[in-house]
């Protein structure tokens, strides 16, 4: 009976691939490099889905600074007029005032 | 200059140096190569096929071991340097492959069933069934066993290559062949009887 090492080291002999496998990997070492196709589709859809965000965050931005500045002009406006109301009354007042001297 | 040991790189190195076109250095580079994948073949796709027990899976990693090789053609020093670097690349992948495809049996070694018929010394069935046994150990103790006993390293190599201590390794040896001559023992005296 064959020792048990001899009995492992002849049933791990080395075997040959397929007797095309040496073309096989020249065929594929000589294909010049292609991102794969869906890396290249995923990219393009994380550049999109980035670009719509900061699209949409600039629009916002633009949106709330507007806002803003009409709510500026607007309580501005109406400073004005109070101040100009006050300004009639005061006249009034002082027009009264002078004649009851 | 840089010599490199590889035939392609030196020839690569020259050729720039004389202005001969890039695709004449290309293609020496090329030559080089296939003469490496004709020489190294069988150990990496044995080393692929012992472990995962799968002709077709086998040659595919094979051939992306031999097609990573190619993309690191210039670090390479020497033959010594290819050989080692072969079998280095070939084991993380064998394990890589056999977690990523769940291939290794469930079934452990221990709890394999013993075989019903007698199987004379050198039989091929006998040889299978060594196979089928190895398919069993975990994947480190299967990789430790095919390096010592197909490609005949010592265990201060197989650490070297499989990145872990000798007493791993040794330790990794003992227990796998005593768990295998005991399946075979059981195997041959159920057959005698």
């Amino acid at each position: 009976m064959m020792d048990f090492e001899d009995q492992l080291r002849r049933a791990l002999e080395r075997k040959d691939p397929s007797a095309d496998f040496t073309a096989r990997v020249m065929a594929r070492a000589s294909q010049p490099k292609k991102p794969l196709a869906w890396v290249s589709w995923r990219s393009w859809a994380a550049a999109g889905l980035a670009a719509s965000l900061c699209l949409g965050a600039l629009g916002l931005e633009v949106e709330h600074r507007r806002k803003v500045e009409q709510e500026g002009k607007a309580a501005s406006a109406q400073l004005i007029r109070a101040m100009h109301i006050t300004s009639i009354k005061l006249q009034r007042i002082h027009k009264r005032v002078q004649g009851s001297l | 200059m840089r010599v490199s040991y590889c035939e392609g790189s030196v020839i690569g190195s020259l050729a720039q140096e004389v202005g001969i076109p890039q695709a004449v250095a290309e293609a020496d580079r090329s030559r080089a190569f296939e003469a490496a994948v004709r020489e190294h073949q069988a150990m990496i796709y044995s080393v692929a096929y012992h472990f995962l027990q799968d002709h077709a899976v086998a040659e595919e990693l094979a051939q992306e071991v031999f097609l990573e090789l190619y993309r690191h053609w210039d670090e390479i020093e020497s033959r010594e340097h290819r050989i080692h670097w072969l079998r280095k690349v070939a084991s993380r992948r064998c394990i890589d492959q056999s977690r990523r495809r769940k291939l290794r049996n469930h079934v452990s070694l221990e709890e394999a069933p013993e075989p019903f018929t007698w199987m004379p010394a050198a039989d091929p069935i006998l040889k299978r069934y060594i196979e089928q046994l190895l398919g069993k150990l975990a994947e480190t103790p299967r990789l430790v066993v095919i390096m010592r006993y197909q490609e005949g390293l010592e265990p201060a190599e197989i650490a070297d290559v499989l990145d872990m201590p000798v007493a791993t390794v040794k330790s990794h040896l003992q227990r796998s062949l005593a768990l295998l001559r005991r399946k075979l023992s059981f195997a041959t005296r159920e057959g005698e009887a």
